[in-house]
């Protein structure tokens, strides 16, 4: 089956085009490409205006992939979570496609693509449900459990801040600009994470069915104020030691509710920007090895962030098991923005 | 249930109800309050089972004079100063108690509240009781003001319902703001945790003790301003450092809102909408941190529709788009909340004024 995706929920635009479970093309929009084509700084305002750049996202995928648009079986497109008038222009983008091509329109739920991104390029689905699944990112924070494609159980939830969120605070704090999660994994390599003592969240909760971030950045903010003049080596000691206590809480959370589950879970999958973070992908192979589980992550790290790839294959896989005709999927008006869709 | 009207002869009911261990609402100069035997045990988990609210949340009690506090509390100077030139009136003094109330009504850390009711019924009653009452406002937690008996009738279960034994009706009550609550228990400053029409300092501020006090805070702040609700837009504007409690707050304003849902961090997402179905009202939860052109973003973002269709803004690192918030001052409420850290590791001091 092949599908254009289209992501636009939130900073990135994104289109790509899937062939089942394969990533033929993944376009992202970024500045630098932006920068190269347009020759110029777009004002920082249009980052939001993902209006002004999605054709040519869609394009360039489409041209990627060496297809022509006519000869594909669907468009798929994020309608939820994320900012609503992102989420408006690639749906709004989407329809015209569809009725132009007179193509079936498949809504998708992005987490659900972030959750579903690792059997990206999978060759068959000899995947034994259930399965736990991790999705970490800058806006979500969530641990589930997969009965199958479609059907899930949320084991927690963050109750405040995103883990993604809370290491883009962390970095900011400590001087390493926005959006600071990946410098902060750099630096924290040359830290002593075990430097500063810092409060792991909701130690003590007994049923560990959510997340929390906020209280860690309080405190990191309080050891920050109490640091004078921090020298480098302060700097990456800092990093190593709030970036070990937020992985440690996950990792709690996620090794508790493996435990806990009715039935024996063999697999893990692991999606979202935060998982490009070799330090947790190790901390998540030793937790899985520990309890005879397979962790899955995409097979590239273009596919943890925001991405439309993610999307396409989620579509498939969802039609595909559930068994859905793609006759349901012309009622394009049934299609809309759910801004706080959940899974 | 039985419902009476406030008058004379009310007083020998009620205090035959408070001697039996019932739980009674009747009218201060401030809102309707809940009463029951401060003394009595029982009747202290009958309050908390009405209230709604985890035992360890202390209640503040009404007496008739200063020496009658005295038997409860360790008053030192700043307090009988505070007696002499605020009581009877809207203010609640803490001070160190001396366990004499029954268990539940100290807050956990020994202190009590205490106020002298400037409302002639109600010092009646406590006279001819002889002992203090509970005078914690008559409404669940998170709930409405209770200046008539309907506005706590319509806000609660039947369960809490049944809780009720007594009120005593005074028909609607003046609009006043609950009393300010000021604790001397520390020598060196007075501190207030409440701020009702009574003020001791050139501004708004309150301290706050914990995650819990500041959503209570942001509460009482929804309460100031409930009325506008509806008839015009009104911004919660928030500034503070990272990490201090900005959302706390937030998740405090939609719970005394009626949200139920979880209130996360928008920080990612720069705006999640909360519905509430009841009433057609909405929260608007924003967060400027990640913006890199703050004011042209937020306008872009908002677009005026909100501000036009009245609904409550709340707004995360409000000081990056002071400009773009002051042009809007004339359609819409504008509150200004600051949070800062201060001496104890979870106090936050709440300061807050209009635009």
């Amino acid at each position: 089956m092949k599908i254009l995706a289209i992501d636009t929920s939130c900073d990135e635009t994104a289109a790509a085009i899937t062939f089942d479970t394969k990533i033929v093309s993944n376009k992202i929009w970024s500045q630098a490409v932006l920068h190269a084509s347009f020759g110029g700084v777009m004002p920082n305002l249009a980052q939001r205006q993902h209006q002004a750049r999605i054709d040519w996202v869609i394009d360039c995928a489409i041209k990627n992939s060496e297809l022509k648009i006519k000869n594909l079986d669907a468009i798929a497109v994020t309608v939820g979570p994320g900012l609503g008038i992102a989420l408006g222009v690639g749906i709004n983008k989407a329809k015209e496609l569809a009725i132009k091509y007179n193509l079936p329109l498949i809504p998708i739920n992005h987490v659900e693509g972030h959750l579903l991104s690792p059997f990206a390029n999978a060759k068959e689905l000899n995947a034994k449900f259930p399965m736990l699944g991790l999705v970490l990112s800058g806006g979500t924070t969530m641990l589930c459990l997969v009965k199958n494609i479609g059907d899930y159980e949320i084991l927690a939830e963050t109750s405040d801040d995103a883990l993604g969120e809370a290491l883009d605070k962390g970095a900011r704090l400590l001087g390493l600009g926005y959006p600071g999660g990946a410098i902060l994994e750099k630096i924290a390599r040359l830290g002593n994470p075990n430097k500063y003592k810092l409060p792991i969240p909701l130690i003590n909760d007994v049923v560990k069915n959510r997340f929390s971030y906020s209280g860690l950045k309080t405190a990191f903010v309080r050891l920050f104020s109490t640091i004078k003049d921090p020298n480098k080596q302060d700097v990456a000691d800092l990093a190593a030691s709030f970036q070990n206590v937020a992985f440690e809480h996950v990792l709690r959370v996620l090794e508790f509710q493996s435990k806990n589950q009715k039935f024996e879970i063999k697999n893990l999958l692991a999606g979202g920007g935060v998982i490009n973070n070799i330090e947790l992908r190790k901390r998540l192979r030793l937790l899985a090895k520990k309890h005879d589980m397979r962790v899955s992550f995409p097979y590239t790290k273009k596919l943890n962030g925001d991405n439309a790839g993610m999307i396409g294959v989620t579509a498939f896989l969802k039609i595909k098991n559930e068994k859905l005709k793609m006759k349901n999927f012309y009622d394009y008006d049934s299609v809309d923005r759910n801004p706080r869709l959940k899974l | 249930m039985k419902i009476v009207k406030e008058n004379k002869n009310a007083v020998d009911i009620v205090v035959d109800f408070l001697s039996n261990g019932k739980l009674v609402f009747m009218a201060t100069e401030t809102v309707y309050i809940a009463a029951v035997d401060a003394t009595n045990p029982r009747a202290v988990l009958k309050l908390i089972s009405f209230k709604n609210r985890p035992f360890g949340k202390p209640f503040s009690i009404g007496v008739t004079h200063i020496n009658m506090a005295e038997k409860y509390v360790v008053l030192n100077k700043t307090a009988k100063d505070l007696y002499k030139r605020f009581l009877p009136g809207p203010v609640t003094v803490v001070s160190t108690g001396k366990h004499t109330v029954a268990s539940g009504v100290e807050a956990e850390n020994g202190t009590l509240g205490i106020r002298i009711p400037d409302y002639q019924f109600c010092l009646e009653v406590i006279k001819k009781f002889g002992k203090p009452i509970t005078t914690t406002s008559a409404n669940a937690s998170y709930q409405r003001r209770p200046y008539k008996l309907t506005d706590i009738l319509d806000n609660i279960s039947e369960k809490q319902k049944r809780l009720i034994d007594l009120m005593i009706d005074a028909g609607e009550l003046a609009h006043n703001e609950p009393s300010t609550v000021i604790d001397t228990t520390l020598d060196d400053e007075l501190v207030i945790l409440r701020q009702g029409d009574i003020k001791l300092k050139d501004k708004n501020e309150v301290l706050s003790r914990s995650e819990e006090n500041t959503q209570n805070i942001a509460k009482e702040l929804w309460q100031k301003y409930e009325e506008y609700s509806g008839k015009r837009a009104i911004v919660f504007c928030l500034e503070g450092e990272m990490g201090v409690g900005k959302t706390i707050f937030v998740k405090g304003l939609a719970r005394a809102m009626g949200i139920k849902e979880q209130i996360t961090s928008p920080s990612y997402d720069l705006l999640l909408h909360y519905s509430l179905l009841t009433n057609h009202q909405s929260l608007v939860h924003i967060d400027t941190w990640r913006m890199i052109e703050p004011n042209s973003e937020f306008k872009q973002l908002v677009n005026d529709n909100l501000i036009n269709q009245k609904s409550v803004i709340a707004i995360e690192w409000a000081n990056r788009i002071r400009s773009e918030i002051r042009k809007r001052a004339d359609d819409a409420i504008i509150v200004w909340v600051k949070i800062k850290y201060a001496k104890n590791l979870t106090d936050r001091l709440i300061s807050w004024g209009n635009l």
